[in-house]
């Protein structure tokens, strides 16, 4: 067995009692990135020099942190320090920041080593990770197909053993749909659980940052150390952090789950239902209270979704101006360097959303739009807190339909519609977590998610580590994942 | 859920953008079709005026203590261009 192939969890505990060191672990990891990244293309940028000083010196510490083993990569809309940080755009093409983001600190306080920033659709805005201004990243099961976004290359690497973990950010679905696709697990913390100091803001209110794992124990390891208050984010919970690992050995008690009724699935794709349907009977044969469910207001969920998220954004976004840091463009005056930094610094996706954001707050259409989307708002979350006084998770399929190929969504509002399971969970602040629940007949993964109150990680860890024991799904996974690339490797 | 044409021209000046000729071409439609479909939310029928506030929990007071900030000299080595301590830019004023 390769030393890359070791889950979070083993190679941490291998660390411990001294049978592995972290540098072996990292030039195992190099050499496999430096074998398959000119293919799936996950990263924007490596870090192995540090990567390799920082094993050193954690190999030489003689009490190591919890991590210490540990090989992550991390979303390049993190701020790293010293570490280039793009954000998938020209405007940061050459950013350089000069700060960590609190969820770095806290890895590196505990020995992690980070191993490099992944891709991501530009900002964060998108499904595919095609609207990177570098390069599209390609889904390891199936290289002519998309790894999702806009975390996508944060799911690709740990898909492709490329990292052993890695974080992202999720604003509308971006690290549970890029799991799904990639077949692996991915968590959207409770809004204020995990500190956003750092991650660079597309859209405040919807924003946080989770783990993109192999296993839903490594998920549980990595939200420990990340989660928690912190005075740089006025927007993190002061509620103290369970010990979400330890946990795991406590059963869960009596619980119910809602499902989404046969009406609700309308417009979802035969094997994604099949699945859903598979793992509801997976269930029910548990002896799990299962509760038939229909969210009338999900309807208005996207359309609630792309006025607010991208009101944010155009807000967010209006710091690019050239002066500080990242890109400028050379000009003779103050307003047309403004003016051509950010019309040559952004591409397209961008620029819509900025323009739909200042569309949505210009005045004489703000009530009509932002209004009544903060109303619609109120009433998904509402609609949720009502279900979660009769179940204590909802399960629901976390993407509409497998990965699709390169190119396959050319209109916007077709790929805006991939979110349709995920976005509830951003407008109401709760968390939100997928797993892998299956394959389609084409080899492709498929993901589960399940969906839980504020603050109830700990119980949608432990429910998720019950599914995803009996859906052993984890059995050769390595070997399946070099099956299904090698179907369209050129 | 209202029947107009968006000015374009007008919005990219707000938001401080130029488009490409491309963009010229596909945004218009895009953005309208965009427009059409998020305005479906005046469908939604709400009883009350209420709306959604993301933190549930009072924010706290900070202490007023002054604290180490980032060195002057690594702020300044981010800027695209710089002239002794401080940030430089092209004039602010048109003319000679």
């Amino acid at each position: 067995m390769k030393l890359f192939e070791l889950g979070l969890v083993e190679a941490v505990s291998l660390v411990k009692k001294g049978e592995v060191r972290v540098v072996e672990i990292v030039e195992d990891y190099m050499a496999r990135i430096e074998q398959e990244d000119q293919k799936i293309k996950a990263y924007l940028t490596y870090a192995f020099d540090k990567a390799l000083a920082r094993a050193r010196e954690i190999d030489s510490k003689k009490e190591k942190g919890q991590l210490a083993g540990a090989i992550i990569a991390i979303k390049d809309n993190i701020v790293t320090k010293g570490i280039r940080t793009t954000c998938a755009s020209r405007i940061l093409e050459n950013f350089i920041p000069p700060y960590n983001a609190t969820v770095i600190d806290r890895l590196e306080a505990e020995d992690a080593v980070i191993i490099g920033k992944t891709n991501l659709d530009e900002f964060a805005m998108g499904s595919s990770t095609e609207n990177s201004a570098f390069f599209p990243t390609r889904n390891p099961w199936d290289t002519e197909r998309v790894p999702g976004g806009s975390s996508g290359g944060s799911a690709a690497a740990v898909a492709a053993f490329e990292a052993m973990a890695a974080l992202g950010s999720d604003t509308g679905g971006s690290v549970r749909q890029p799991a799904a696709f990639c077949g692996v697990v991915g968590l959207k913390p409770t809004y204020g659980r995990v500190s956003r100091y750092g991650l660079v803001a597309f859209a405040s209110s919807l924003d946080q940052i989770g783990p993109l794992t192999r296993s839903v124990e490594d998920c549980a390891l990595i939200t420990s150390v990340i989660a928690g208050f912190d005075r740089q984010d006025s927007t993190s919970s002061p509620l103290p952090v369970p010990d979400y690992p330890a946990e795991f050995k406590v059963p869960l008690s009596k619980i119910r789950v809602g499902v989404l009724d046969n009406n609700s699935l309308s417009g979802v794709s035969q094997e994604v239902i099949s699945n859903y349907q598979e793992i509801l009977k997976l269930i029910e044969g548990l002896g799990i209270e299962v509760q038939r469910m229909s969210f009338p207001s999900w309807e208005y969920a996207l359309p609630c979704y792309y006025v607010i998220a991208p009101s944010e954004a155009s807000s967010n976004l209006a710091r690019y101006d050239g002066v500080r840091y990242g890109f400028r463009a050379e000009s003779r005056e103050l307003s047309e360097m403004y003016l051509k930094t950010r019309t040559l610094g952004f591409g397209s996706e961008v620029k819509r959303r900025i323009l739909l954001g200042t569309f949505a707050l210009s005045s004489g259409y703000y009530e009509a739009y932002y209004a009544k989307a903060a109303q619609a708002r109120q009433a998904i979350a509402r609609e949720l807190a009502e279900a979660f006084k009769k179940v204590d998770f909802i399960v629901i399929p976390t993407t509409p339909e497998p990965a699709f190929k390169l190119g396959e969504k050319q209109d916007p509002i077709s790929m805006y519609l991939q979110d349709y399971f995920t976005v509830a969970a951003n407008l109401a602040g709760i968390p939100g977590l997928s797993i892998p629940s299956g394959f389609t007949n084409g080899g492709l993964p498929l993901g589960l998610q399940v969906v839980g109150r504020s603050f109830a990680e700990s119980k949608l860890l432990k429910f998720a580590f019950l599914l995803e024991k009996n859906l052993n799904l984890k059995n050769n996974k390595y070997e399946m994942i070099i099956r299904g690339r090698r179907k369209n490797e050129k | 859920m209202l029947n107009m044409k968006i000015d374009l021209e007008h919005l990219s000046a707000l938001a401080y953008l130029e488009l490409t000729e491309e963009e010229r071409k596909t945004l218009p439609s895009q953005m309208e079709k965009i427009i059409d479909w998020v305005g479906q939310l005046a469908n939604l029928k709400m009883e009350e005026e209420e709306k959604y506030t993301p933190v549930e929990f009072s924010l706290r007071l900070e202490e007023d203590k002054i604290q180490e900030s980032l060195p002057q000299e690594e702020v300044l080595a981010m800027s695209p261009a710089k002239d002794a301590d401080f940030i430089k830019v092209p004039r602010v004023l048109q003319g000679k």
